[in-house]
């Protein structure tokens, strides 16, 4: 009968068991799965040929789905590791921006040292090494260290930038201390400090104008407008 | 662990941020995540930046002398808004503590002017912290150093030692 069309015979409880292993595998339980299949044991008929193909399939579907899984899980570990380091690098940068003391010559002979962030005992040394250098090397005549940025400082650190500024005079140049705010105001007469040869100004403006009128560099109106401001 | 003067352990401990430090810059980085984090915990700005530099010059002495360690911050370690700071580090105890935070002095006594000038620091770090902290307590062996330090939300009046 070669043209005749074959029928298989397949008992309903065998192709039942076919279809719950396809459900269990859509939902991804391939343990649950594999085992009925495995339980209907293995048989050679042609329905026999597809289970055991099946089973295969469901097999490799579930070893690919495990690796995977896997591999997920690296990349989500890789990409915390990256964030972990993205934020330290983030946290570094700031600090380098912290750590840099620019100091800028504003005005020929004038310096001008703006500090912000946090200051602590070494970074007072590392400035005053740093403006003492400038001083010399620039020939400055004034020097302005400017701390509107600074909320606090410890009083052994306050004491040390008052003798940054007393050194800048050894050197020949004038200090002016801009921008000094209430609490290290109180911090500074709470250690009594002596501040003969530094000079203070409430802000950055009015230092640069006074080393204008000290070098006589005002225009008249400027002047006239810097007696009027103070 | 967290230890009350009276040795028993506090039992409220919130997560710890903890800022690995081995360099300047990593202290540096931890000063600036300590002032983060305590303004938005809710200490004014002026206590904020007291934390961040109690922070900062645990954290550079660790880079300097402590060859490697961490930072630890709590916030609200007791329920009445304290904050704690522990540095732990790997590097060799402290010949003399009280020595060690005299201001303008290290371990071993006073620092040579020209040092300070090198840019080593005044000598002055562990001093700050205990001005600026409530309570320090240090512990030590061999294999490293581990200082605690809490500061109140609000400075206990007539603190400051100077």
């Amino acid at each position: 009968m070669p043209n005749e069309p074959q029928i298989i015979e397949i008992p309903p409880r065998r192709l039942q068991k076919v279809i719950e292993a396809l459900s269990f595998a859509t939902v991804d339980e391939f343990a649950a799965c594999l085992d009925l299949l495995k339980s209907a044991g293995q048989r050679t008929d042609e329905f026999g040929e597809l289970e055991t193909a099946f089973t295969v399939f469901v097999e490799e579907l579930a070893d690919a789905k495990t690796a995977l899984k896997d591999t997920l899980g690296k990349h989500e570990q890789a990409n915390r590791d990256l964030e972990a380091k993205l934020q330290m690098i983030e946290m570094q940068q700031a600090a380098i921006r912290d750590l840099s003391t620019p100091i800028i010559e504003v005005w020929a002979g004038v310096l001008c040292l703006p500090v912000v962030g946090i200051v602590d005992s070494q970074r007072s040394a590392e400035m005053t090494e740093s403006l003492l250098e400038m001083v010399v090397t620039k020939q400055a005549r004034t020097a302005i260290v400017d701390i509107t940025g600074i909320d606090v400082m410890d009083t052994k650190t306050a004491d040390h930038f008052i003798k940054m500024a007393k050194a800048v005079r050894l050197l020949g140049a004038q200090c002016i201390l801009s921008g000094i705010n209430p609490a290290i105001a109180q911090t500074l007469t709470h250690i009594g400090v002596d501040l003969t040869g530094v000079r203070t100004m409430r802000n950055l403006r009015d230092a640069l104008q006074a080393h204008l009128r000290d070098t006589e560099q005002l225009t008249p109106g400027q002047r006239r407008r810097a007696e009027i401001a103070g | 662990m967290a230890t009350t003067e009276s040795g028993a352990e506090v039992q409220v401990a919130p997560a710890e941020r903890l800022i690995p430090v081995r360099r300047r810059e990593d202290a540096l980085g931890a000063s600036r995540e300590a002032q983060r984090l305590g303004q938005l915990f809710g200490l004014g700005k002026k206590r904020a930046a007291e934390l961040a530099i109690v922070v900062s010059e645990l954290g550079s002495n660790i880079a300097k002398y402590g060859v490697q360690g961490e930072i630890g911050l709590s916030f609200d370690t007791d329920g009445l808004g304290t904050v704690r700071v522990v540095a732990r580090d790997v590097g060799p105890p402290f010949q003399n503590l009280e020595i060690a935070l005299t201001d303008g002095c290290n371990d071993r006594g006073p620092i040579d002017p020209a040092d300070i000038l090198g840019r080593r620091g005044l000598g002055t770090g562990l001093g700050a912290v205990l001005r600026l902290a409530d309570q320090f307590e240090c512990r030590q062996d061999a294999g490293g150093k581990e200082i605690t330090v809490h500061l109140r939300r609000e400075p206990a009046t007539g603190r400051r030692r100077t």
